[in-house]
């Protein structure tokens, strides 16, 4: 019995890696595999021919690049506007406080194919199709009640007295924020930065209908090499691309990764 | 917990979060409700119609279809992933400095792109090049996942599931987190049975977290699009046709009108399970 207690854990931990590394594992393996006879490179290969023709297809190389711009945008414009919400909701009762929380919720729940229409004829008129600044605008909507959520978590777990010194010290609230609140919660905002990082990356509705023309995201970039005879192999090598910033994100929350959701009931 | 001062000056904090909310939400939605009254045939040529498009929807046998069938998706999720993930973090928890790596592991499929993780998942069961796909035919399974709409069900699942375990597992683990040390030693001290130390000490404490995840869970799978569409395109035979399937037709068939009055009624369908929601947990609170 104590000797199941103790292999049940591990057993359990190498099932889940199981399930979660194959599909991972197939498109790795098949990144290296030349699926189409190349120059200089027979079908059926192995080596780097996939990644080394990721490097040579400017189309796919400019694509990783705008999708860095947008998400970096989104998760600036994010935090930005949900640190002040968040420490209003955390320290101060208000008239609609409680709605705009509810607000939030039914934004975030709101699958973006329902508003895709109105947000891009809105957004021609604006001229905001085809620029990063569309984006990172529209993935707000999903992304700012997560960030004000953990942020708002966070804060909360800061005691009051921290606020209380700093302004009897003379700090103003812009300085309160600098010096001394953002300090205090820098793992949450590491959190909070991850999963809109997250969220906008791997998102594709808004992405696709606000690029038309230009500024491909990365996600559109592999859209477009599915053809009548597809480059399988150069596809999954630019879908491991595609992972490996959101790889580094992970690494570097690890530690606080679950930290973000203590709920106040 | 100690009460907040009210101050409505607080608003100024809330301003730049709120005109980010009405540019990106609420304007659009107003937007949508003005559409849903109108056959749009162009921009410049619109009629007003009223609630026309509403009473064609909501009467059509199709999309009564669709509705039961996103139901019936959104309730064999639930019924796999919550307690999958629960389970998943309990053992997390009792795995000491192991647990990060858990959470990394669950983490993973969490940052792949939506579309890939279509051809992902079609790469992996393919009969002739995917790992299962291969190991299912030496083992003389047949997987039709074209054809057979048990198949292709199985494979959504699955598939949504190694998609989202990740966001069940990491909520469920943050709501462990907080069951104070203490807790267990005085059950073990009272000789409680690991079923109870579950139901009187876990389930509280994974409550509010697992409110949260049923709802984000519902709301997402309810509106499935870009992966179910990427596995069969809702075939074989509208067997995986869902409601965001639906609405996707219709938007490409530039149906403006009526593509809007759907997001409508889908919009109303997730605001009033949201409410639901708040006015249970609310009701919670209370207690």
């Amino acid at each position: 019995m104590r000797a199941l207690r103790a292999g049940l854990p591990a057993a359990v931990l190498m099932l889940l890696a199981l399930f979660i590394l194959l599909p991972l594992a197939q498109t790795f393996l098949l990144s290296f595999l030349a699926t189409l006879p190349h120059e200089g490179v027979e079908k059926g290969t192995w080596g780097l021919v996939n990644y080394r023709n990721v490097l040579a297809t400017p189309a796919l190389v400019a694509s990783i690049g705008n999708s860095a711009v947008y998400v970096t945008l989104n998760v600036a414009l994010c935090l930005g506007a949900a640190l002040p919400a968040a420490y209003a909701l955390s320290r101060y009762e208000f008239l609609g406080d409680r709605h705009f929380l509810f607000l939030l919720l039914a934004f975030r729940a709101t699958p973006p194919v329902v508003l895709s229409l109105p947000i891009f004829i809105l957004f021609s008129r604006f001229g905001l199709v085809n620029s990063p600044v569309g984006i990172a605008l529209v993935h707000c909507l999903f992304n700012l009640p997560i960030a004000i959520w953990i942020l708002e978590t966070f804060i909360s777990a800061v005691p009051r007295a921290l606020d209380e010194t700093a302004f009897l010290d003379g700090h103003s609230l812009c300085s309160f924020f600098l010096r001394h609140l953002i300090p205090a919660i820098a793992p949450g905002i590491g959190v909070a930065a991850f999963f809109c990082f997250l969220f906008s990356w791997v998102e594709v509705v808004f992405a696709r209908i606000l690029t038309v023309t230009a500024g491909k995201p990365i996600t559109m970039a592999i859209n477009a090499l599915f053809t009548f005879q597809t480059d399988v192999g150069l596809v999954m090598a630019m879908t491991v691309v595609s992972l490996l910033p959101g790889l580094g994100m992970i690494w570097f929350v690890r530690n606080h990764i679950a930290r973000g959701f203590a709920l106040r009931a | 917990m100690t009460t907040r001062p009210y101050r409505n000056a607080a608003w100024l904090l809330m301003l730049p979060a709120a005109l980010l909310m009405a540019v990106v939400g609420v304007v659009p939605l107003v937007a949508v409700f003005n559409y849903s009254l109108h056959d749009i045939f162009s921009l410049r040529d619109v009629l007003w119609v009223g609630a026309e498009w509403y009473g064609e929807i909501v009467t059509s046998p199709r999309f009564h279809a669709s509705l039961l069938r996103s139901l019936m998706f959104s309730a064999v999720v639930l019924a796999v992933q919550v307690p999958l993930g629960v389970g998943i973090a309990l053992v997390l928890r009792r795995t000491g400095r192991w647990a990060v790596l858990g959470l990394m592991l669950v983490a993973l499929p969490l940052v792949v792109p939506w579309n890939l993780i279509g051809p992902m998942w079609l790469g992996l069961v393919n009969a002739e090049t995917g790992l299962v796909g291969q190991a299912l035919g030496a083992l003389g399974i047949g997987f039709d996942w074209k054809f057979t709409a048990l198949h292709t069900w199985i494979l959504l699942v699955a598939m949504d599931t190694w998609h989202w375990i990740g966001l069940v597992v990491i909520l469920s683990y943050a709501g462990l987190s907080g069951v104070a040390p203490e807790a267990y030693r005085a059950a073990a001290i009272d000789g409680a049975s690991r079923l109870a130390v579950f139901r009187f000490i876990e389930v509280p404490r994974l409550a509010p977290a697992l409110g949260i995840v049923l709802l984000l869970r519902f709301v997402d799978s309810f509106m499935i699009y870009t992966e179910a569409f990427a596995i069969n395109a809702g075939g074989p035979d509208m067997a995986t046709h869902f409601l965001a399937i639906d609405l996707g037709e219709e938007i490409k068939a530039f149906n403006y009108g009526s593509a809007a009055a759907r997001s409508m009624v889908y919009f109303l369908i997730v605001i009033t399970v949201i409410w639901a929601f708040a006015r249970l947990r609310a009701a919670g609170g209370r207690e």
